[in-house]
Formats: C-alpha cells, structure tokens, sequence
C-alpha cells in the first residue's frame, strides 16, 4: 500500500500542504463463535483505508475514508486541509520527525496465517465442550468465541518518516453460566497467543467453568475495611482506568492524579509498573507506534516511586523531551493518542497459598462490575460492584457477590503489600499482572 | 456514489451467490457514513477529524447459525468476495430457499424530520458553539480547571436488500453535542457531564444549547466539590428523571434482549406474563421516537422501529427482537435488530428504553423519604442479564434527610438486582425526560436513550466510602 500513501503524499504536496503525514491500514480477521456445539457465528472480515493528519502552522486537521479511487482520495486530502482550517494552532503541534531504528519486535507468526477455518472451529467446539465437561452445574456456555486477526499498517510523512509492518494475535474466550438452586452465577476466561497451538482450549474453558462454580451459593457479607486480593482479570481492570492517568496528556490537562508526584512514593514499595512495547509475547508489541517512533520499554513506578509518564509527539514537545512511543492508533479513522502498549505488573511475589494462609479476615475478589463506569481515573475514586471468596482464618471459605469495593486509587497502590504468583496476560489492553493483595478496603455488604 | 440508485441487480446476484451452496437466508448490508467531530479541550480545538467510510456486508443465516463477511470495497468484485465467504463457510445442502425477486426500495424518509442538514453548515459555525460550550463552562466560576467540549455529526446511509425480496434504503442524520468539566479545589477534584442529542440536524443545538449543556456540566462538577464520601448500606433511593433512565436500561432492558432470552441468559426468559415489576410500573422500548438519539425508521435490518411495550402495570409483555431470534422463538420482529456498522452483525438492541411516567409530584416523594440516597446524575453502569445483578456509578448524589436534600455526596456506587428492584419501585413521578447514550454490547456501540421520570425504590444498597 506504499503506492496509495505516497499518492496521497503528492496530492497534498499538491495542493499546497506542507506538513502531512499519512497512515494506511490492512487487515482481515475472523470471529467464530460456537452454541451447542454447533458452529453459531462466522465473520470473515476484510479492511483498508487510509488517514491523513495535516498540520498547517500547529493546528492539526485529520480525514480517513476507505474509498482508495482518485476522487476518493482527493476527497480525503481536502477534507484534512479544511479540518485544519478551524481547529486551532498550538506551538507544539508539528509533525513528528523521524525518530531512529524501529523496535525489534516482530509480532507476526507465520503459524497463525497459515490457520484454517476449520482448525478455528475445532478450538471452539473444544473450549465449549471444556467448559461444559468440567462441572454438571453449568448450564450454559453462553460465549465460546474464537478470533484471530492480521493486520499491515504503513506510514510516510513529508517529514521523512517512513515504515510498515505486520502483526497477528488470536485469542480464546468462554463466558458460562453457572446454576444451582435457582442461583446462576457467571465466569470467564482468556487464552490469547499468536499461534492457534498457543492457546490451551482445554485449560481455558475449565477455567472459566471453576469461577463461575466457586461463586455458587454466594451471598452478601458484612460490611467491612479489610485486606483483599484482587485475582489478576480484577487486578488488569483496575491497572487499565489507572493507566490512563499515567499519560502526559492526562497529567498536562489537569486530568491526573499523579500530576506533580514524579519521584514520590505513589505506591506500595514492591511494585513495579512498565510499558513495555518490546515484549516478544505482547499482544501489543510493535517495532513503531502510530507515528512512527519506535516504541520501547518505559518505567512507570519502580519501588512504589513514580517514575515518569507515557508520551506521544505532542506531548513530548509540550514536556520538552522525546515521545516515549506512546502515539497509538485505533485503526485508520483514528488520530494518535497517548496510550500504553503493554502494562507490566512486577515486583517481588508470593506464593498466592501463602497470601490466603496470611489474612485472617478478607476476600478474594474473582469478578469486578463497573470497573470502568464506576472508576474515576481523574479524581482517583472508585466504587464498584465485587464477587468473589470470603477468607477466613487463613481459609478460603464462602462466596460473595453483590457487595462494593470502594476507596482511591492513590490509597489502593500505597495498600499494595503483596503480589502474588500468578501473572498471566490479560487482553482488552494487554496488562501482564499477578493477583494483588491491598489492605484496609471498604466492602459495602449488608 | 448514491446508494438510493445503487445497482439492485448487482445486489440480487450477491444474495443468490451467497445462497449458492446453502442456507435459508441472506442479506446485503450497503453502508455509506460521513462523520465529522470537533473536540476542545484546554481552550483550544485541538482536533477536527471527520471521514467517510463506505462498505457493505453479506449474511447468511442457516437455522440457528450466521456466517458474516464484509469488506471496504463497494464493487462488484468486494461483493463477490464476501458472498463467496459466506457460502464456502455454510455446510452445503443446509436449508435450501428460494429467492424472491427484489421489490421496489422502501424508504420513510422524513420519518425523522432534518431541518438543517449538518453537510450545509460551514465547520466554523460548529467550531463557533464548542468554542461558546467552554467559555460557559469556565464562567461558571475560577475551581473550573478544565473543560472538554465536543460536537459531532454523522449522517449514514444505508441500502438493505435480503432474500425475501425487501429492499430498503435508510438516511440517517445525528447530531450530538457533549461537554465534561473537571473542577478542582486544593486536592479535590471533581468532574461533571452533560449531554443533548438526537436523530435530528444543526438545529439541535444552537449558541443557547451549547452554553447550557456546558454550564449544567460545569455546575455539577462545581456542586461535587463540596461533596462527602457517600455512606454505605441499604437505603431507599430516589432516581432523577433523565438520566435516571440509565437504571432501567441496565437493570431490566439488557435482559429484554432476545439473545440473552433464547440461550436463558436472562432472569427474565420464562417469565413472559408474569409480575417482574411494581404494580405501578410500565414500560416501552421506542425505536420510533420522533427525532429521538435512538430513533431511526427502519433499524439495520430493515425491519420498520416501533413502540414496545415491555412491561404492563408490573407484567412482562414483550422481548426486544432481532431477525434472527424472532425465527429462533416464533416472534415477529420488533425492529430492535441493530448493528453499529457493516464491520458488526446485527444483535438485539435497546432503542430508547424507558419507564413511563406516573401521576407523582417529583418534590413529593424527596419529602416523603426521611433518610436517603437521591441520585441526580449517574455516570454509567454494566450488567449481567444472567444473573440480573447489576451496578452503577452515580455522578452526582445527595443524602436525603428530613425529607429534604442535603449533603453532595460523591464516588457513591448503586448496586442491585433487576428484578428485586423493579419491584421496589413505590413512587414514579410525572416529569418525564430522556438522556443520550452510547451503549456497548458485544464490542458494539450503538446510540441509545434512557428515560425516566423521577422515582423511588424503596431499598438499594448504596456502597461508599463513608
């Protein structure tokens, strides 16, 4: 597709623009979801289009269109010169220069583009039949979902910023519902990859099946301030509202909680928190962001202390230091926005056994609702609906649901004690994490 | 490209060569969509971005199951493509019909009427109202340290042609206006939402509008700051009216959707005719609300919206269908089969959803509660139809006491039970209004309004921090 984004290059050379950057995309994927052992949805997906951002003396303009004729490029280029002509000029809004070697990182497994319909199809039969063998009280496998994608991106700017590349993932999820005594209680589970072989259907949909199982007979508990441990799908939710405030763009629009706390203790002093863009096994790995800078590895905390913020071009400028590779985009229709790739949670562990062995009154959180409606990532506040398993005296006993989680983020990472070891990759933001013990939470219950 | 004149016999031969090895039904999706949104923040109009996608998607249905494929590609070759996907994917021989000839293109446009199309507006001129949303925000007073203010446009086309011979074109006109406001007071910091849109033009928001929609967002972040920690425990509960709605929509409507009911992942399958709510209780899904955010007159399968009444005084009377489910249950469509774009398979979908109004006075009932939680503005929820369990944020809140509102109160979380909590609902008032949304289903976002008039559920649990 290099031949359509230098012609788009041209055309807005052409008419008189002089900073331009363009961005084309192409891609197929497939989603096969299976009921009943029955095949019960196939997509078969194929997209391309192109964007263009224009900047005219700092105010930047933005057009996509997936229509690759002549006219419809044209149309594109036009559009972007008249969006610039309204939006206002800022000084730190230019194009992003070219900014050395790309990361590498080769996110693209042969293996998975050599995958067949049917292969996809035998991996969800077998992670619905997981699910259902693994225990009688599971009524239903509401979603056994296969999906994979494939996906070239390529990006050229008047700037000199040239590259391309390609990247595949797949992944795995079942969602079942569990029942007993008229109760029904839900659990889910991931396996993601970038090879078919990688994903362990089998695990995957027993998984989901034993969280939805532990939950059955759940009630309300007390209310109380106590120690919880947040399972790692939990733990990924609360690291992702959090992630946004580690953003520059956040901290320079008043938006973060962390603004002005770089070099001060923001949590617990054995968590470590990175962005890392390298990792081999990242779902979002990439030798370049949305820009064109290479991406990297980047320390949020370290010891509790904050350590710094994550970075595209712009805000970089304003900051006055180099883009962190943080520029990302959703698809072609999208502007860059500051954006981790990978979350890595790190940091000394502990047996989770020993963790539970160790609190004498607490809960073990499976499942968080409204993690992202009820969490605040600019006043830090949150408060959200919570399932999980009461410990007592060291002791795993009964289930809870219906009841509130609710504190600050700032208190929650300063609580952080412990860290379990269990970390697994999450999808739906790509966070690497372990369980996470937190002391002194409010539960809300009766 | 006109999609009204696009080529019906390049259509016809799509849906018989999806049809080709099998399967009882096939559809083509034609989509055509011109979107156009300015955003400002920090005081500045920091993007303008718009584009135009086009693209069309092939279905094919064979008993219970749906083989999809789209592309980018309008052309002949693109269609050829996608329905060469779809039939190589259905086991040959599956189901077998005949298909009917297209009919002539039915449309109702002006079913919801544009007085000015965005398209005939200069960019300037909505540049100008985002520009007046933050001066309005910021003269709310100096704790305002930030505003963002947005307008967007979309206007999309549609042409839906399927194997029963039903060919229908759609254009679809929405105009959205949104301001959030952060303000701050030493380390609180508090924020405020507010939003008008519709299934409408450039008329919908004029200097005027944008100026109160930005002022209210300011004015909720300004009232929070002197909020306290909300309290925890079980509470009678008065919801606002507008955004209110936002409870029903979580707490009932989801599982009204028929995907949820044919697999009995919804507390409320099995229990069509039965009491799920309080007496006083009625209400209605409307996907034809007139110039409603919803609203549009045929939904994304081509089947005509309409008014649903879902619950009767208390009683369960009606599911939200799709095509698909309403074969799979012996229903006929409700005009609730929606998708976001041809890149998504249509699925069962609120409209506007929303519990009709009762004959209350709104003050009346905060001054028959002696002690509780009054939530004036929520902030978003999520739910499980399985279980009915849900939860939501609350925005803006206030203890009741002595029958009166005092304190704001802040990071308060509700959190219940569809069922149980329609059935603690004891008093609706009359001051009926609808909120805007998008709501996320399946990785889909569709728009959607939520509505209510105030009213009170007896008990929730509210859960705080203090």
């Amino acid at each position: 597709m290099f031949d359509i984004v230098d012609s788009v290059l041209e055309r807005a050379l052409a008419l008189g623009v002089r900073e331009v950057e363009v961005y084309a995309e192409r891609s197929t994927s497939r989603r096969i979801k299976v009921f009943g052992q029955e095949v019960e949805q196939l997509t078969a997906a194929q997209r391309r289009g192109v964007g263009v951002r224009v900047f005219a003396d700092g105010a930047v303009g933005h057009a996509y269109g997936s229509d690759l004729s002549d006219a419809g490029l044209d149309e594109i280029v036009r559009r972007a010169a008249d969006h610039a002509a309204v939006s206002d000029a800022d000084e730190f809004a230019a194009l992003p220069e070219p900014g050395g070697e790309p990361a590498d990182v080769h996110p693209f497994d042969e293996r998975l583009a050599a995958t067949t319909d049917a292969q996809r199809i035998e991996l969800a039969l077998a992670l619905e039949s997981a699910a259902l063998a693994a225990d009688p009280r599971i009524k239903t496998v509401e979603d056994a979902m296969y999906v994979d994608g494939d996906g070239e991106v390529f990006i050229a700017s008047s700037a000199g910023v040239r590259g391309s590349y390609r990247a595949n993932q797949c992944y795995a999820f079942a969602y079942v519902l569990a029942e007993q005594d008229g109760q029904v209680e839900t659990g889910y589970s991931y396996a993601v990859g970038r090879a078919l072989e990688d994903l362990d259907a089998e695990a995957c949909g027993r998984e989901a099946a034993e969280r939805a199982c532990r939950l059955l007979g759940a009630t309300k508990c007390p209310s109380m301030k106590a120690p919880v441990v947040l399972d790692p799908f939990v733990a990924a939710a609360f690291f992702g509202v959090l992630s946004s405030a580690l953003t520059a763009d956040a901290v320079q629009k008043g938006r973060s909680l962390f603004a002005g706390r770089e070099g001060h203790q923001v949590a617990g002093e054995l968590l470590q928190l990175d962005d890392d863009g390298t990792l081999p096994d990242g779902l979002d790995s990439a030798p370049f962001d949305g820009e064109g800078t290479p991406c990297r590895r980047t320390p949020l905390i370290g010891g509790g202390v904050l350590q710094g913020f994550l970075y595209d071009t712009y805000t970089a400028r304003k900051a006055g230091r180099g883009s962190t590779g943080n520029g990302l985009r959703g698809s072609y229709s999208g502007l860059p926005g500051v954006q981790p790739t990978n979350l890595v949670v790190s940091g000394p562990v502990t047996p989770l056994a020993d963790i539970v062995a160790g609190i004498d009154h607490g809960v073990l959180v499976t499942d968080a609702v409204g993690v992202h409606s009820g969490a605040n990532p600019i006043s830090g506040e949150f408060s959200v609906g919570i399932a999980g398993v009461l410990i007592e005296g060291g002791r795993l006993t009964r289930p809870v649901h219906e009841v509130t989680l609710a504190g600050d983020i700032i208190s929650m990472l300063t609580n952080i004690r412990a860290l379990g070891d269990d970390a697994r990759w999450v999808p739906g933001g790509s966070i690497l994490t372990p369980s996470v013990v937190i002391d002194g939470m409010a539960i809300g219950g009766t | 490209m006109d999609l009204a004149s696009f080529d019906s016999g390049l259509l016809q031969a799509t849906i018989a060569r999806a049809l080709g090895r099998g399967g009882d039904f096939a559809e083509v999706y034609v989509e055509d969509r011109e979107s156009l949104g300015l955003r400002l923040e920090d005081g500045r109009i920091e993007q303008t971005s718009g584009g135009r996608e086009v693209g069309a998607a092939v279905r094919l249905l064979s008993g219970e199951r749906t083989y999809y494929a789209f592309s980018d590609a309008l052309d002949e070759a693109g269609l050829t493509a996608a329905a060469d996907a779809v039939a190589a994917a259905v086991r040959a021989g599956d189901g077998g019909s005949a298909v009917v000839e297209l009919g002539a293109v039915r449309s109702e446009l002006g079913r919801h009427p544009v007085r000015v199309p965005p398209d005939t507006v200069a960019i300037s001129r909505k540049a100008a109202l985002v520009r007046a949303g933050d001066e309005a925000a910021r003269a709310a007073g100096a704790e305002i340290v930030q505003a963002t203010v947005g307008y967007g446009d979309t206007r999309q086309r549609v042409l839906i042609a399927n194997s029963l011979g039903e060919l229908v074109f759609d254009d679809r006109t929405r105009t959205r206006f949104t301001a959030q406001v952060v303000a701050r007071r030493g380390d609180i910091i508090q924020t405020g939402h507010e939003t008008v849109g519709g299934s409408a033009g450039f008329e919908l928001v004029d200097e005027a509008t944008a100026c109160a929609v930005a002022g209210s967002a300011a004015e909720k972040a300004r009232i929070m700051l002197d909020s306290r920690p909300a309290p925890v425990g079980a509470m009678p509960v008065v919801m606002a009216n507008g955004f209110g709605g936002t409870l029903f929509h979580e707490a009932c409507g989801h599982g009204l959707e028929a995907d949820a009911i044919s697999k009995g992942a919804s507390i409320y399958a099995g229990k069509m005719g039965k009491i799920v709510a309080a007496a006083n209780v009625s209400a209605y899904d409307d996907g034809s609300l007139t110039n409603g955010w919803g609203s549009q007159a045929f939904d994304d399968e081509g089947v005509p919206t309409q008014k649903t009444l879902v619950i009767d005084q208390g009683r369960l009377t009606g599911y939200l269908y799709d095509r698909l489910r309403a074969r799979q249950m012996g229903a006929a469509p409700t005009g609730n089969g929606r998708r976001q774009s041809f890149r998504h398979v249509p699925i069962p979908r609120m409209t506007t959803t929303y519990i009709a109004p009762g004959d209350a006075d709104a003050a009346d009932i905060i001054a028959a509660t002696p002690r509780g939680f009054y939530a004036k503005s929520l902030a978003g929820g999520q739910v499980e139809p399985a279980s009915g369990s849900f939860v939501f944020g609350v925005a803006e809140g206030y203890l009741i006491e002595g029958g009166r509102l005092t304190t704001p109160l802040r990071g308060a979380t509700l959190i219940g039970n569809g069922i149980d909590i329609l059935m603690k609902i004891d008093m609706i008032a009359g001051d009926f209004d609808v909120k805007t949304g998008v709501c996320g289903k399946d990785g889909q976002g569709v728009p959607v309004g939520t509505g209510q008039a105030t009213l009170r559920i007896a008990e929730m649990t509210v859960g705080g921090t203090g």
